[in-house]
């Protein structure tokens, strides 16, 4: 095997937070800070599927999932064992950004430059995107880890200066669905157009009295309940609830979300009991108000992630006939995705 | 010089006897001089249900009325949670007491209780 490709989800937790990593949002308690995780859908679409459809286009046959908090990196054990097992080149992806990179030329310039390690990077710095060749897997165990270490010098930088956002940002992630609503970036809304700009995910319901003002996104099976109005510059994520009267406007709303009746919502992430004003960066608790609060429907949430998650992670068993094993002596959770 | 506002502590954590008794004084003082009163919840870390009922029980009896109300939010997790109930669109809300008094039409009845008495 000679290109192998590693997909880092920046969470907290172990296995279940890779293995669930599509509901963890869902099962978030109460009271606790919002998550803003890669895998929360932006406009109804999938962050992680949408690069491992890129890797695949890449020709790499697998990829290889893992969960790390957002401020590490690969431990270097684990790429040294990459390496062992005849990986001559590694693409390392963490799901920080969305970035509208072609693989296939990064892959070019790291091959052009013979440098043992390339990052991508933008105006604003490393977008979490880097190829690794055979030499510095290998040694990556002691040097790829430390910044300002010998394979520092020898690290090139990939300049990008096309569309990227940092996802777990709640401001650049709200300034994406903007540029996603408004065509200015290569991100579609899961959904039907109804009128220009105004997209409705599947089985969504809007009372007749609502009004929807676009660009706007409603996902799938959300509900929004008699004088709603949603817009412009909002999108309410699948599996919504949004009671009588209430406007969302310039906001996004997280799944599994229920805002009571007569709120307004403006420049702010709503996930379940808690809004992020988007002017201030201040986290307000919706809940002991009864403003607003995750809801629970465990056999749906379910069903939802079904459709999502758990077919990447079956995929994930069908892989592990394959000869390539688990990397040793990683402490991280693993699993294997065939593309 | 008299003071011509009322400045009202909010209960925090409030108990119905606490309720009541703001909802007591902030009828007292709306009815005894006409003159802007301030309702200061800057002490309250974050609002409950009940707290929202409350102010917006204020918003209502003032309603109607010339006298003005103005509510003092502290913080800005407060000034949210008045944002997105509306309550902020209904009431002038000010970070501090300070910021309060010195919003014009305060301002204006202290120059004119000023006026009255010289």
């Amino acid at each position: 095997m000679e290109l192998g490709a590693v997909l880092v989800v920046p969470a907290e937790g172990g296995i279940a937070a890779v293995r669930e990593a599509g509901s963890r949002a869902m099962t978030a308690p109460e009271n606790s800070r919002p998550l803003y995780s890669s895998r929360v859908p932006i406009l109804g679409n999938d962050v992680l599927r949408s690069w491992m459809e890129r890797v695949r286009k890449l020709g790499v046959p697998s990829v290889w999932l893992t969960s790390s908090p957002s401020d590490e990196s690969v431990a270097g054990s684990v790429l040294a064992g990459f390496a062992r097992q005849g990986v001559e080149r590694l693409l390392v992806i963490k799901l920080e950004s969305y970035a509208e990179l072609d693989l296939a030329d990064l892959l070019r310039f790291h091959c052009e430059k013979r440098n043992p390690v390339t990052q991508a990077q933008d105006a604003r710095g490393q977008l979490g995107i880097s190829f690794l060749d055979h030499l510095a897997l290998r040694t990556a165990g002691e040097k790829y880890e430390r910044p300002g270490a010998a394979t520092d010098r020898r690290r090139a930088d990939y300049q990008f200066s096309g569309y990227a956002k940092r996802i777990l940002s709640a401001s650049e992630r709200q300034e994406l669905v903007r540029d996603a609503l408004t065509g200015a970036c290569a991100i579609r809304p899961l959904g039907t157009e109804i009128q220009e700009q105004v997209w409705i995910g599947e089985g969504a319901k809007l009372a007749n009295s609502v009004r929807v003002i676009g660009p706007t996104y409603i996902g799938a099976r959300t509900i929004v309940r008699a004088g709603a109005t949603i817009g412009p510059f909002a999108s309410v994520e699948p599996d919504c609830v949004v009671d009588c009267g209430t406007t969302v406007e310039r906001s996004t709303v997280l799944p599994y979300t229920y805002l009571a009746p007569g709120l307004f919502i403006r420049h702010g992430l709503v996930d379940g009991g808690h809004l992020e004003d988007l002017d201030w960066g201040t986290v307000a608790d919706l809940h002991p108000a009864g403003l607003g609060s995750r809801i629970h429907r465990l056999e749906e949430r379910r069903q939802a992630f079904s459709k999502t998650a758990t077919d990447i992670f079956s995929r994930a068993a069908k892989a592990s006939s394959r000869s390539f094993t688990l990397p040793p002596t990683a402490s991280q959770p693993w699993v294997q995705v065939r593309l | 010089m008299k003071a011509s506002w009322t400045i009202l502590p909010f209960p925090c954590e409030s108990s119905l006897t606490d309720r009541r008794a703001l909802r007591k004084d902030l009828l007292t003082a709306l009815r005894a001089s006409g003159s802007p009163v301030i309702v200061d919840f800057s002490a309250c870390r974050t609002l409950n249900y009940e707290d929202i009922d409350l102010l917006l029980e204020c918003v209502a009896q003032a309603a109607g009325r010339e006298t003005k109300v103005l509510f003092v939010a502290g913080s800005r997790v407060n000034r949210v949670l008045l944002e997105v109930t509306r309550i902020s669109s209904l009431v002038p809300v000010f970070n501090s007491v300070e910021e309060a008094l010195a919003y014009p039409q305060v301002a204006a009845e202290d120059a004119c209780e000023d006026r009255r008495a010289s």
